[in-house]
């Protein structure tokens, strides 16, 4: 694969290197932060400051083959201090009309309707680490990265959130 | 599979029509592009190579690292080969002194170099303006009153800086401290005296190579030379002894021909002095520190300043080109002339004969030799060195014959003092 060689070339301080990379999985890493910043603004605002970011850490990238959940984990990072930032600017703005609108990114989530009421049974963080590796196909290593908690957890919060959904669901159908 | 999970890969499938937006790429670079350019990172193999050698240089030249803040900077040009060796392995010690003289110059005493025949004394003057340069006196301390000796320096492309060497005599082991006392001319004629004192390390001192009574007594044409003693430092090895020869101040350098040899080879002689008092003439030949591997050492007196009787008539007409043969010498008479001061007549030698009991003889008797006037060095095509003199006779006459009844010169002694056997 050519991934490792553009990796490589990336460390170097390749930009064109770089972008390649991440051109190749363009549209993973854009539903990926357009599932957190909810418009596709915001998303693209993400991957450019994720971009940046990746250049000037490269170097600390030990291995090549995990440039890409490595720099998922980035993406995901980049979005949720995006969302932070844009909590504050509310915060104080909009104090008055908007408190209880603070930005959720599962509330903007435009897609679907049933999926979203399934998934807003579960906690927050179940729901985020379901939706990463379903939706995204990350691995449960990645989760981790991602959500910054340890795989046995990721592995947990996955397990306990399908459970309490197909609880709920089967309630609802009587499965 | 349960209802669940595939609802949620429905719902995956449905996400998959998202697509990136085409200005997404656009965008990426524009971002990237204004990223500062990260430095390269260099592969790292050159680095491991350095710190290989370098392993390599410090295991190999530990003594000489622990020198290494010793050494003196910046007299390259001025040190010769084994002072730069020296100084290189750190064998100086730094001083750094420096004093402010009054007309705005610094004086600074950069380094020394120290061992018992010798002390280096390194200086820079700095800030100079009016192109003066700066003489010193004596090195003076505890049991220590060193004449200064040779000495050398150089201008810097400005003209405002000196830097330069001066060769003392050795100090005492027991200095501590060392005053160096320095005069300068200012602009206005007038002298700046400054007398500065710097810290003085004996133990820094270069070890003293080989030191050995010689008392060889080497019969020469005219009398005895005595060597007494030698003594090899890692800056200089040094000659000493008596001289007791009648015409020793017949030729200019009579010790030229004394070699030291080592390994058979002559090393190069530096420089020689005679002093004459009460006691006797005393002489020191200096020569080129000895090199590290020494076999045998020997001195040679090839040649020593001495006399020939000649007795020789030479005919002034007509001149010739042809030399006249003395003794195995040759002798040109170049010009002969009448002048207001007498009759003056211009002969070339070889550089060390010097003529004895010159006279001239014609029509006006015999007239002795009054005085040389004018004296040069030339060299001829093959590049044997003359010299050539006029000498000058109180007579109007001109004469018709040169007699000479002897000559200094340098005769061969070929005579071997070993100092180190084989």
């Amino acid at each position: 694969m050519k991934v490792v060689q553009l990796v490589r070339k990336a460390k170097k301080g390749n930009k064109r290197a770089l972008l390649q990379l991440i051109m190749a999985q363009q549209d993973d890493y854009y539903r990926l932060a357009l599932s957190y910043m909810g418009n596709p603004h915001d998303a693209m605002d993400a991957m450019e400051e994720m971009i940046v970011s990746l250049y000037a850490n490269m170097g600390q990238l030990k291995k090549e083959e995990a440039f890409y959940s490595w720099s998922k984990t980035i993406l995901v990072n980049r979005c949720k201090q995006m969302l932070k930032k844009q909590q504050k600017v509310v915060l104080i703005d909009e104090w008055e009309t908007a408190p209880s609108e603070v930005h959720n990114p599962y509330q903007q989530w435009e897609q679907q309707m049933d999926i979203q009421g399934m998934l807003a049974t579960v906690n927050e963080y179940q729901k985020e680490a379901i939706e990463l590796k379903y939706f995204h196909d990350l691995d449960y290593e990645t989760i981790a990265g991602i959500t910054n908690v340890s795989i046995g957890t990721v592995k947990s919060r996955i397990f306990q959130g399908l459970k309490k959904i197909r609880d709920q669901y089967r309630g609802e159908t009587h499965e | 599979m349960n209802e669940i999970e595939k609802r949620l890969m429905e719902e995956k499938k449905k996400m998959e029509q998202i697509t990136a937006p085409d200005e997404l790429e656009g965008r990426l670079w524009q971002a990237l592009d204004a990223a500062p350019i990260k430095k390269k990172l260099k592969p790292k193999w050159p680095l491991a190579v350095a710190a290989f050698l370098l392993v390599c240089l410090i295991g190999y030249n530990y003594n000489g690292l622990a020198y290494y803040g010793k050494k003196i900077i910046g007299f390259d040009e001025l040190m010769s080969g084994t002072l730069t060796e020296l100084n290189d392995k750190g064998m100086g010690q730094t001083v750094g002194e420096k004093v402010l003289l009054e007309d705005g110059s610094e004086l600074t005493v950069d380094g020394i170099m120290t061992d018992a025949n010798q002390l280096i004394l390194y200086y820079t003057l700095s800030n100079v303006k009016d192109m003066e340069g700066i003489t010193f006196g004596k090195i003076t301390g505890f049991l220590t009153d060193s004449d200064q000796g040779a000495g050398t320096w150089t201008f810097n492309e400005k003209q405002s800086e000196i830097k330069g060497q001066l060769f003392f005599d050795p100090v005492s082991p027991f200095a501590k401290k060392l005053t160096l006392e320095a005069t300068k001319l200012a602009e206005d004629g007038q002298s700046i005296t400054c007398i500065m004192s710097f810290p003085y390390d004996p133990n820094q001192a270069m070890q003293t190579e080989l030191q050995q009574k010689l008392m060889k007594k080497v019969k020469v044409d005219k009398g005895t030379i005595t060597f007494k003693t030698i003594t090899a430092t890692p800056t200089v090895t040094i000659i000493k002894g008596t001289v007791d020869v009648q015409n020793l101040d017949r030729v200019q350098l009579p010790f030229k021909q004394v070699q030291l040899q080592v390994n058979g080879k002559p090393i190069e002689q530096i420089g020689s002095g005679i002093s004459t008092s009460i006691g006797g003439t005393k002489f020191e030949l200096s020569f080129e520190a000895l090199p590290q591997k020494v076999d045998s050492l020997e001195l040679v007196v090839k040649e020593f300043v001495g006399y020939t009787n000649v007795d020789e008539t030479i005919p002034l007409h007509p001149i010739r080109d042809q030399a006249f043969q003395l003794e195995g010498k040759d002798l040109w008479v170049k010009k002969v002339e009448k002048t207001e001061d007498g009759v003056q007549i211009t002969i070339a030698s070889d550089e060390d004969v010097l003529l004895d009991g010159v006279t001239i003889e014609g029509k006006g008797g015999a007239v002795p030799l009054k005085t040389t006037i004018r004296q040069d060095y030339n060299e001829l095509d093959d590049g044997r060195m003359v010299k050539e003199r006029t000498l000058l006779f109180s007579t109007d006459v001109l004469p018709d014959t040169l007699s000479v009844k002897g000559m200094h010169h340098m005769k061969r002694v070929d005579e071997v003092i070993e100092i180190l056997g084989k």
